[in-house]
C-alpha cells in the first residue's frame, strides 16, 4: 500500500465517525490553541522586552559611575534605620562622585573596552522649530549613546554618535506640537534648542538675554516606551555643544562635571572588564543587571501558562488513545480482512499512527488557525485601549518557524499516543479478526 | 497436471492445557491447478480451520504446507503477503466489507494493498463489478445493497487482483436458493474459463455436487475424497451445464 493512500485512507476512516474524531480534535485543539497563544505573546512581548533593552543597551553596552556614587545611591535606596558612624571621607567628598579624566584614561587602557564617553547632562530650556515662534518646553533631553544601543523608531533612525553634525530623534508628542504633519515629514527638519549659560543668567536682568540658540536636525522619531527610557534623544555632538553653551564662561575645573559615563566594550570579556574598572574605582553595569528581571518575571508568567496547556496536551492524548482503541475494536474485521489480503502488520501500525498523527495535526492547524484570529482581535483591542501608546508593542507576535514546531511537535506527541492502539491492531491474527463477531 | 497445494499430515489443536480441543488431526490433502473441489462436513468438523490453513492465513500445529511446491514455512513475511494478495482470492460467508464505503473503494483494497496506481486500480475493479454484474452500483454504498448483491461484490473483490486460487467459505450460506445458484454460477465461470482454481467450503450438497471434487471431512478427518476418479472432470462439466439450464429455467419461470 502506498503511503499516499495510507494517509488517504486514515484520513476518511477519521471522518468515518465524525462525532468521536470531532470530540478527539477539540481535546487536541484546546490543549494546541493555549499553548500556541502562549507562545505568540512570550514572541511578542519578549521581542517588545528586547527591543526596549536594545533602546537601553544592548550586549556589551555598560553604564558606568563611581564606585562612591554607587554606595550613595543604594544608601539612599536602602530602608535600613541603622545610624552609621561618620567618617572622614579622603578627599573632597563631593568630587569623589564624579569620574575624573584620570580614571578615563585608566579604563581606555583597558584591553576589550571600544570606547567610553562621559555623560553631561544637557537641559536646554525649550525647543522651537526653526522657522516657527512657538516654543515648548524641554523636560527630558537624553544623550544617544555611542555603543550597542538600538533606538525604536517610527521613522527615521537613531541618531549618529560618531558624527558632528547636531542630530536629535523627537517624540511623537514633539512631532505633533511642533506642527509637523507626520513623523516621517519631521524627518530633515530643523528645530532650534535655547540653552540658558549658567554664568550669563547670574547677570542679565531679562532672562532671554542669557539664552543660547543651537540648531540641529530632526533625524528620527521613537516610539513611545513602556519603560522609562522617554524623552528626546541628542546625538553626542548636540548634547556636547549644549554643555558648552550651558558652561561657557565657568571655571575650567568646574566644567568637567561628569557622573555617569557609557562604554561599549567585548562582550566575551565583560565580567573581566568589569572587574578592571572596579579596581579603577568604576562600577559599571548591564542592562541585564538593571531591568533583566522584568523577562524572567514575563517568563515566569507563560511556564505557568505552558504548563496548563501541557496538561491539556495530556488529556488530549488520553483521548486520542481512547478513540483509536475504539476505532481498533470496531475495525477488529476489517484488519483481519486486510490482513487476509495481504496488508503488512506494518503498514497495519502505520495506518492507525497515522490516525493518530492526523488528530494531532487538525487539532494544531485548528489551533494555529484560531490562536491567530484570537490573537489578532486581542492585539487590536489592547491597542484601542491599554496599549494604545505603545504602537510598536506587538502584543502576540506569530512566528511561523514556531508555530511550525509546535505543530510537528503535537503531531509527534499525537503519534506517540497511537502507538500503543495501533501496536494492538498490527498484531492482531487475521484468523481471530476475521471470526470476530 | 501441478500441484498448486500440497498438504501433509495437518494437525490444528486450538486452546491450551485443559481447554485443549484438536480441530485437525492429520489431514493430507493436494490440490491440482484448475481444479474445483468442495469441503463439505458437519458444523464444526473442522472445514474452516482447514480451508484458513490452506491459504495461509492461520499454521498448523503440526504438518507440512507447499505452494507451487515451496514450503510456506520458508517464505518469509513479506512473500507470504505478497502471496495472499496477488495469488488468492477470498470470499466469506459474511461477506465482510466496510459498509460505509462505497461498493468500488470495496472492491479495490486488494490493488491497493498492492500499491497500483489510482487510475489502474478503478480500471480493475471496474472490470471486475462487470464481471459480477454490478457496474452500476459502483459508486453505491456497500451498505444499501441487497445480500447477493453484496455477495457477488465480495466476488469481485476475489477477482480483481485475477488471483491463481479463490478460496470460498460457505459463499452461499448467507442468501437464498436463487441468488445462491447466481453466485455459483459466477465461481463456476471463473473455474471453466479462467482456469481459476476453486476451494469451496459449504455444507450444501447441491453445491459440492457442482465440484470436480469432494472432499469430506469429519470429526478433524477425511473420510472420503474423490480425487482419483478419472472421468471427475467430465462428469462435474455434464453435471453442470444440467444444473445451469435447471436454474435457467427456474429463473425464467420465476421472471414469468
Ligand atoms: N480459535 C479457536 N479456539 C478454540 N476452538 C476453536 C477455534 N476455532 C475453531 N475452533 C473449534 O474447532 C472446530 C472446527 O472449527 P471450524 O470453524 O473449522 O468448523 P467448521 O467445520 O467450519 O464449522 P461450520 O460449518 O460451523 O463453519 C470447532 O469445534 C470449533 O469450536
Ligand atoms: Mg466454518
Amino acid at each position: 500500500m502506498k503511503i499516499s493512500d495510507i494517509i488517504a485512507s486514515a484520513n476518511s476512516n477519521l471522518f468515518r465517525n465524525k462525532t468521536r474524531t470531532f470530540l478527539t480534535i477539540l481535546a487536541v485543539f484546546i490543549g494546541s490553541f493555549t499553548i500556541i497563544l502562549n507562545s505568540a505573546i512570550n514572541t511578542g512581548v519578549n521581542s517588545y522586552i528586547d527591543k526596549q533593552l536594545e533602546a537601553a543597551g544592548g550586549e556589551g553596552y555598560l553604564e558606568i559611575m563611581t564606585n562612591e556614587a554607587v554606595d550613595i545611591m543604594s544608601s539612599m535606596m536602602s530602608s535600613s534605620s541603622e545610624v552609621k558612624e561618620y567618617r572622614e571621607a579622603s578627599g573632597n567628598d563631593q568630587k569623589s562622585t564624579y569620574i575624573t579624566d584620570e580614571q578615563i584614561e585608566k579604563a581606555r587602557q583597558i584591553p576589550g573596552l571600544e570606547s567610553i564617553d562621559l555623560i553631561y547632562s544637557a537641559n536646554p530650556e525649550y525647543i522651537k522649530a526653526k522657522d516657527s515662534d512657538k516654543k515648548f518646553a524641554v523636560t527630558n533631553l537624553n544623550l544617544m549613546p555611542r555603543g550597542n544601543v538600538n533606538l525604536d523608531t517610527t521613522a527615521g533612525r537613531k541618531p549618529d554618535a560618531n558624527t558632528d553634525k547636531l542630530e536629535v530623534a523627537l517624540t511623537e508628542a514633539y512631532v505633533n506640537a511642533l506642527g509637523f504633519s507626520s513623523d516621517e515629514d519631521a524627518i530633515g527638519k530643523i528645530v532650534t534648542f535655547a540653552v540658558p549659560n549658567t554664568v550669563e543668567c547670574y547677570m542679565v536682568s531679562k532672562h532671554s538675554d542669557c539664552l543660547k540658540m543651537v540648531d540641529a536636525e530632526v533625524v528620527g522619531v521613537q516610539a513611545p516606551s513602556i519603560m522609562a527610557m522617554g524623552g528626546m534623544r541628542a546625538n553626542l555632538a548636540l548634547n556636547q555643544k549644549i554643555y558648552d553653551l550651558a558652561t561657557d564662561g565657568m571655571p575650567e575645573e568646574a566644567k568637567r562635571h561628569a557622573f555617569q559615563a557609557t562604554a561599549q566594550v567585548d562582550p566575551e570579556k565583560i565580567d573581566e572588564i568589569k572587574e578592571k574598572l572596579k579596581e579603577v574605582g568604576l562600577a559599571a553595569m548591564t542592562i541585564d543587571d538593571e531591568v533583566g528581571m522584568i523577562k524572567v518575571f514575563f517568563d515566569a508568567i507563560l511556564v505557568v501558562f505552558s504548563i496548563f496547556g501541557g496538561i491539556a496536551l495530556l488529556a488530549a492524548s488520553i483521548g486520542i488513545i481512547n478513540t483509536l482503541f475504539m476505532s481498533v475494536q470496531e475495525r477488529t474485521r476489517e484488519i483481519g480482512l486486510m490482513k487476509a489480503m495481504g496488508m503488512s502488520n506494518g503498514k497495519i501500525f502505520f495506518s492507525f499512527s497515522c490516525e493518530a498523527i492526523l488528530l494531532g495535526f487538525w487539532g494544531s492547524v485548528v489551533g494555529v488557525v484560531f490562536s491567530m484570529i484570537i490573537g489578532t482581535i486581542g492585539d487590536k483591542i489592547a491597542h484601542e485601549s491599554f496599549l494604545k501608546d505603545f504602537p510598536t508593542f506587538e502584543l502576540v507576535k506569530f512566528d511561523p518557524i514556531n508555530m511550525l514546531v509546535i505543530v510537528l511537535i503535537i503531531m509527534f506527541i499525537a503519534f506517540l499516543a497511537g502507538t500503543l492502539p495501533a501496536r494492538r491492531a498490527a498484531k492482531k491474527d487475521p484468523i481471530d479478526a476475521l471470526r470476530y463477531e | 497436471m501441478e500441484k498448486v497445494i500440497e498438504a501433509k499430515n495437518l494437525k490444528k489443536v486450538y486452546g491450551k492445557k485443559s481447554a485443549v480441543f484438536t480441530a485437525l488431526k492429520g489431514v493430507d490433502l493436494d490440490i491440482y491447478e484448475g481444479e474445483s473441489v468442495a469441503i463439505v462436513g458437519k458444523s464444526g468438523s473442522g472445514k474452516s480451520t482447514l480451508m484458513h490453513l490452506l491459504a495461509l492465513l492461520d499454521t498448523p500445529t503440526s504438518g507440512t504446507i507447499k505452494i507451487d511446491g515451496e514450503e510456506s514455512t520458508k517464505l518469509s513475511k513479506k512473500e507470504l503477503n505478497k502471496l495472499r494478495n496477488s495469488r488468492f482470492g477470498f470470499v466469506f460467508q459474511q461477506f465482510f466489507m466496510n459498509p460505509k464505503d462505497t461498493v468500488l473503494n470495496n472492491v479495490v483494497l486488494p490493488l491497493k494493498i498492492a500499491g497500483i496506481s489510482r487510475k489502474k486500480r478503478k480500471q480493475l475493479a471496474m472490470d471486475a463489478l462487470k464481471i459480477v454484474d454490478l457496474e452500476s452500483k459502483a459508486k453505491n454504498k456497500a451498505t444499501d445493497l441487497s445480500g447477493g448483491q453484496k455477495q457477488r461484490v465480495c466476488i469481485a473483490r476475489a477477482i480483481v487482483n485475477n488471483p491463481k486460487i479463490i478460496f470460498a467459505d460457505e459463499p452461499t450460506g448467507n442468501l437464498d436458493s436463487a441468488t445462491g445458484d447466481k453466485i455459483t454460477d459466477l465461481l463456476f465461470d471463473l473455474n471453466k474459463k479462467q482456469g481459476v482454481t476453486l476451494i469451496v467450503v459449504t455444507h450444501d450438497e447441491d453445491l459440492a455436487k457442482l465440484c470436480q471434487r469432494i472432499v469430506r471431512i469429519s470429526d478433524g478427518k477425511i473420510i472420503a475424497d474423490n480425487s482419483v476418479r478419472k472421468d471427475t472432470a467430465k462428469k462435474a462439466s455434464e453435471r453442470r451445464e444440467k444444473e445451469a439450464a435447471r436454474v435457467k429455467k427456474a429463473n425464467e419461470k420465476e421472471a414469468k
